[in-house]
């Protein structure tokens, strides 16, 4: 027998109701930080609003399931990193025998030719549509962690919780995600004549 | 146990730039790789070098997002009743 008073119930619906709603409205104040990870996830600004579409969507339905108090952000990002997965949107395997050994001082040194300023050249020598389409070079795996770390500013912990991967996949993640974009930036610097 | 630099400090520098520059490192850590870095003309180049990078990268990879999502977002909002 429950032993629910008659006023009990509408008071659970009411506290839900307002439960519900403030998690929503949290969940959309975090919109613009979570899209500027998704549109870097993926190809195209379309492909990044249908998964900011169905990852809401879902998180709306699944509202009860986040634990008040932790990380929504990293919440919002590992529903939408599974859907991303789900969607069979990584056909690309990451390749593992891509020669880098180089690749971490090939353009520092590409850059340093002929220039005094470290600074200067990177802004030189390279577009912002050069940083753009390196960055969709990279094979997603590592692309993955990049973005996280360096577009959403998660730390190791988080993006590792965030694509269900242990810290130390997410540091050499990391590692070799930055040597494939800096060999990407290299193949794209103008003037060096290389 | 020695946390000291030696047999080759700048490779020992290099290999910290990363998780330094993520702010990943521990205290004793970050502060190896800061005594380093004072004295280390070539590390530190480097390590200018990558924050650099990073900061283009960032600044060019950033889009905002279209206003009319957020109100497509916002309509996915469970109605109340």
């Amino acid at each position: 027998m429950s032993e629910t008073s008659p006023e009990a119930e509408p008071r659970k619906l009411a506290e839900d109701a307002r439960d519900r709603v403030r998690f929503e409205e949290e969940a959309l104040e975090l919109a613009d930080q979570v899209y500027r990870v998704a549109r870097r996830l993926v190809a195209t600004r379309e492909e990044a609003e249908d998964l900011m579409q169905e990852t809401y969507a879902r998180a709306f339905r699944a509202w009860r399931s986040f634990q008040p108090g932790t990380n929504l952000r990293a919440w919002l990002l590992r529903i939408l990193t599974n859907l991303n997965i789900d969607r069979g949107r990584r056909v690309q395997r990451a390749p593992d025998t891509q020669p880098l050994e180089e690749g971490d001082y090939f353009l520092y040194n590409k850059l340093q030719e002929g220039g005094d300023s470290q600074e200067e050249r990177v802004d030189e020598r390279l577009s912002q549509d050069d940083a753009v389409s390196a960055l969709s070079a990279v094979p997603h795996d590592f692309r993955d962690a990049i973005v996280l770390v360096d577009i959403g500013d998660f730390s190791y912990a988080d993006a590792a919780q965030i694509l269900e991967i242990p810290i130390g996949t997410v540091m050499s993640r990391l590692h070799r995600g930055r040597r494939i974009l800096k060999k990407e930036l290299a193949d794209r610097t103008v003037g060096s004549g290389v | 146990m020695t946390l000291g630099f030696e047999p080759d400090p700048c490779a020992k520098c290099e290999e910290m730039l990363q998780p330094y520059l993520d702010r990943e490192l521990t205290d004793t850590e970050r502060n190896e790789a800061e005594g380093h870095l004072d004295g280390c003309s070539y590390c530190r180049k480097r390590y200018r070098f990558e924050e650099e990078l990073r900061r283009f990268v960032r600044q060019a990879a950033v889009e905002e997002m279209p206003p009319d999502l957020k109100t497509k977002l916002a309509a996915l909002r469970t109605p109340l009743h």
